[in-house]
């Protein structure tokens, strides 16, 4: 490998930020038709080495190679003229506008008078969509697709300006089982035409099947650069977290023969056709099956967020009816939504004001809040979830996604809430993280609560679930025990994508 | 108290006083009582409007109606004293309760009828005083009570009454902004009203709330107004509701909710009305208050905006590196 030059090289780049080395003399090469995988934990300086790598900010010292010559990107106008594309993490794709004019924005085909092209722009931006064997219409308004074709769409503006360095940050991360092995066939197919792939994943079983090499960050630096040699989990993991964390998956068995919660026959308008499940004590209830499956709409139904059309949910022997939210809150469910920046947390609020909002009817007398058990018991969570002590002090946008994380599961502690439903607890934060959250999972089930987990990580699922619901086309189709069942079992009976979309992107 | 007088004051607290000590350099009178005691009359009704009008802005709403609503409500109650003949002690509680079903109304078609609040107050603005004008032939209505002024508008111990109501009013809000149930959902359904749905709270009761508390604001504004002036007109009140949201916006209350502190809209509208008590004791004529006005607002929002190249650019300067530090990731 050290005959070929690299596309791109960082040579003892450092960046800082006030406060703290972001990279500290951070070196990586790049080379064309390869795939190189980015890892490390949140914080560790991965994004950093993005945004310099696509102009958005300039690195303090060091230098950057172009085909070993130093070079300068000014700004993102100018890595786009090198032909680096970025796939960043959130979203930049205008909701309102069709998909080819989003695969095109800001690079529309243009006539010598300024008027776009709308014929080109229509069979260029179907040429790529037909090229990713991707199904959808450059005329569909984009907002309306569900948010792993919106991923797409994203992934699908890259490759249009034909780019030979592309950058994706989690690309996977709101994409459905399917979805990512048609881009991972994608990005295989750009590799042998000899695009150089930056991919910055926290899914290490995507990153095992994928990549050729990876880089690992601690703190700002380069802790491990693997060359070609094989890639082994585990020791990605302890170069990650600098040591041993344990078991990845300490799971422990707390189920019960008590029922606390069954539904049958739920049915929904957002598209939950015929949800029956039973759910005991102490017991953790996987909803496996594809994005789009129905998995979070049956969640919504369960939780009285979605009005049912059909069936009964049944706590503990007695028949209930929940017209809105609170109803459920109060006989003892709790959601912790998807997407924790879009329903979850207050961003106005300091985790005091998050971890209570769940419960200020039960905080208050005569409509005035007992402040002074707010923080006691604020304090106490921080303390037991391990969370930041900054959370105490500064609103949780400050907080790592890990942090926000728990302070969403802290709302229903607080609540004390019995039977807790996690809509993918551990999307998009690290891998001590996620461990803290596993070891949450098992204390409450300990403490005999009730958790229905739904997650997109087939390994989590598999290893942190007692039993496992498969979900199609809103249906949950059997549910089987979690430990007679394999990686591949699970992602063979989810079965086929479903196109119900998520109500968010509607709404 | 630690928690009503909290950091967020500082800033509009620091702009009124810079405010007042400028004013005072350019005019004697400016600090003489006499002047002092005008400026409390002139805050008063402004500032009590924006006390509604920041709770439905904490929500992530806008009211631009109080204006038009100020002069409905003085109508109804020179009609109700003056032709109607009803006793001082029945009409000023009948126009609180009026002006709370107004915003009741107007909350309930914002919040059960998914309208935009800035549409549906867009709506009240113009109609409320097309409402004004049918009462009286559209002629202002004189000479309502002689009670009317000493009672509401005169003064206790060589205080203006509206003084205390100022007081009063602010105490009720700071605390229930910030030690009630209903002032923390008003918060949580402006930072986030989806996560508020999830985490069970009635979000569409509260956002009419809100409305409902701007419109017992506003008829309390009116009746101070038809006090002051012993009368009722459908032309009082105009661009005050815009006054009402510069001093909620000066003060720092975001407009995308769920950020602010009420007593800082207090520093707002006073800070606005200190400038127009300068320039007016400086003799400029009503265009240049007007467009001082304006910017005003413009900086007050502009200093909140770019707080951070503010503080990097005073960093540079002083030779410090600004405090806040950023997670490398």
């Amino acid at each position: 490998m050290t005959t070929v030059t690299p596309l791109w090289e960082f040579v003892d780049i450092s960046k800082a930020y006030p406060g703290v080395l972001a990279n500290d003399k951070v070196n990586i090469k790049l080379l064309p038709g390869s795939i190189h995988g980015l890892l490390g934990e949140n914080g560790c300086g991965k994004s950093t080495m993005i945004k310099t790598l696509s102009g958005v900010q300039q690195p303090d010292s060091g230098q950057i190679k172009h085909n070993g010559q130093p070079v300068l990107i000014a700004d993102p106008q100018v890595a786009r003229n090198f032909g680096i594309a970025t796939v960043f993490q959130e979203f930049s794709i205008v909701p309102t506008l069709s998909v080819g004019e989003n695969i095109f924005l800001g690079n529309m085909p243009q006539s010598r008078f300024g008027v776009i092209n709308w014929a080109k722009v229509r069979n260029d931006a179907a040429r790529v969509l037909a090229e990713m064997d991707v199904d959808v219409s450059p005329d569909v308004i984009t907002g309306t697709l569900s948010v792993g074709e919106q991923q797409l769409v994203e992934i699908a503006k890259a490759i249009a300006m034909d780019a030979r360095m592309i950058i994706l940050d989690e690309p996977t991360a709101a994409l459905g089982e399917d979805e990512i092995d048609r881009l991972h066939q994608l990005l295989r197919n750009m590799r042998s035409r000899g695009t150089a792939i930056l991919y910055v994943s926290h899914r290490l079983d995507e990153v095992e099947r994928i990549v050729d090499e990876v880089t690992i960050l601690r703190n700002g630096s380069v802790v491990r650069a693997s060359g070609e040699t094989k890639i082994d989990v585990s020791e990605i993991i302890s170069a990650m977290v600098g040591g041993d964390i344990g078991e990845h998956y300490p799971k422990e068995q707390n189920t019960t023969e008590n029922v606390v919660l069954e539904a049958k026959g739920l049915a929904t308008k957002s598209g939950v056709s015929d949800a029956s499940l039973t759910l005991h004590q102490g017991e953790v209830l996987g909803l496996g099956g594809v994005l789009g499956s129905g998995r979070t709409e049956i969640a919504r139904a369960l939780f009285g967020t979605d009005e049912l059309t059909a069936g009964q949910i049944t706590l503990k022997g007695n028949p209930v009816k929940f017209c809105r939210e609170i109803d459920a809150i109060h006989a003892g469910l709790a959601l912790v939504p998807e997407n924790r920046k879009y329903d979850g947390l207050f961003f106005n609020f300091r985790a005091g004001g998050n971890i209570t909002a769940a419960s200020l009817g039960g905080l208050s007398r005569f409509g005035i809040m007992n402040l002074k058990v707010e923080e006691q018991a604020t304090r106490d969570l921080i303390h037991d979830l391990e969370i930041s002590s900054q959370a105490e002090e500064k609103t949780v946008n400050f907080l790592s996604g890990g942090n926000q994380q728990k302070i969403v599961i802290a709302r229903w502690l607080f609540s004390d809430s019995d039977i807790l439903i996690l809509d993918e607890p551990t999307q998009g934060i690290d891998i001590g993280a996620k461990v803290a959250v596993y070891k949450l999972i098992n204390k409450l089930t300990r403490a005999g609560k009730s958790i229905i987990l739904i997650s997109s990580d087939h390994d989590e699922l598999l290893a942190m679930s007692d039993r496992i619901a498969i979900v199609q086309h809103g249906a949950i189709v059997r549910t089987v025990n979690a430990a007679e069942l394999t990686h591949s079992d699970l992602v063979r009976a989810s079965g086929e994508t479903s196109h119900i979309k998520p109500q968010e992107v509607l709404a | 108290m630690k928690r009503i007088f909290d950091a967020q004051l500082i800033g509009p607290f620091a702009a009124m006083l810079i405010v007042a000590v400028i004013v005072a350099l350019t005019t004697e009178r400016f600090l003489n009582p006499g002047n002092l005691s005008n400026l409390s009359l002139q805050v008063s009704i402004v500032a009590l409007i924006a006390i509604g009008s920041t709770i439905v802005i904490f929500a992530a709403g806008i009211d631009l109606s109080s204006g038009s609503m100020i002069a409905l409500l003085t109508m109804i109650l020179a009609q109700m004293l003056k032709f109607m003949g009803l006793p001082l002690a029945l009409a000023v509680p009948l126009i609180l309760v009026v002006g709370g079903l107004l915003g009741l109304f107007i909350g309930l078609i914002t919040a059960y009828g998914r309208i935009p609040s800035f549409i549906t107050t867009l709506a009240g603005l113009i109609a409320f005083r097309g409402l004004a004008l049918t009462f009286n032939n559209g002629s202002p209505i004189f000479s309502l009570d002689p009670a009317l002024e000493p009672i509401f508008y005169g003064k206790v111990v060589g205080i203006p009454l509206p003084f205390f109501y100022l007081v009063f009013f602010y105490a009720i809000a700071a605390f229930a902004m910030n030690y009630t149930k209903l002032g923390r959902e008003i918060y949580a359904v402006g930072g986030n009203p989806a996560a508020a749905v999830l985490t069970g709270i009635n979000v569409r009761k509260v956002q009419t709330t809100t409305f409902v508390i701007a419109g017992f604001m506003t008829a309390v504004g009116a009746v101070l107004m038809s006090a002051r002036l012993n009368s009722g007109s459908p032309n009082y009140g105009q661009t005050l509701e815009l006054q009402a949201i510069a001093a909620a916006v000066v003060g720092g209350a975001s407009l995308a909710g769920g950020r602010g502190n009420i007593l800082a809209t207090l520093m707002g509208a006073m800070t606005i009305v200190i400038v127009q008590n300068g320039l007016n004791l400086n003799a400029a004529p009503s265009s240049v208050q007007n467009i001082v006005l304006g910017l005003i607002i413009l900086l007050a929002v502009g200093i909140d905006m770019w707080r951070a190249e503010i503080s990097g650019l005073m960093g540079r300067l002083f030779g410090r590196s600004s405090s806040d530090t950023k997670k490398g990731s």
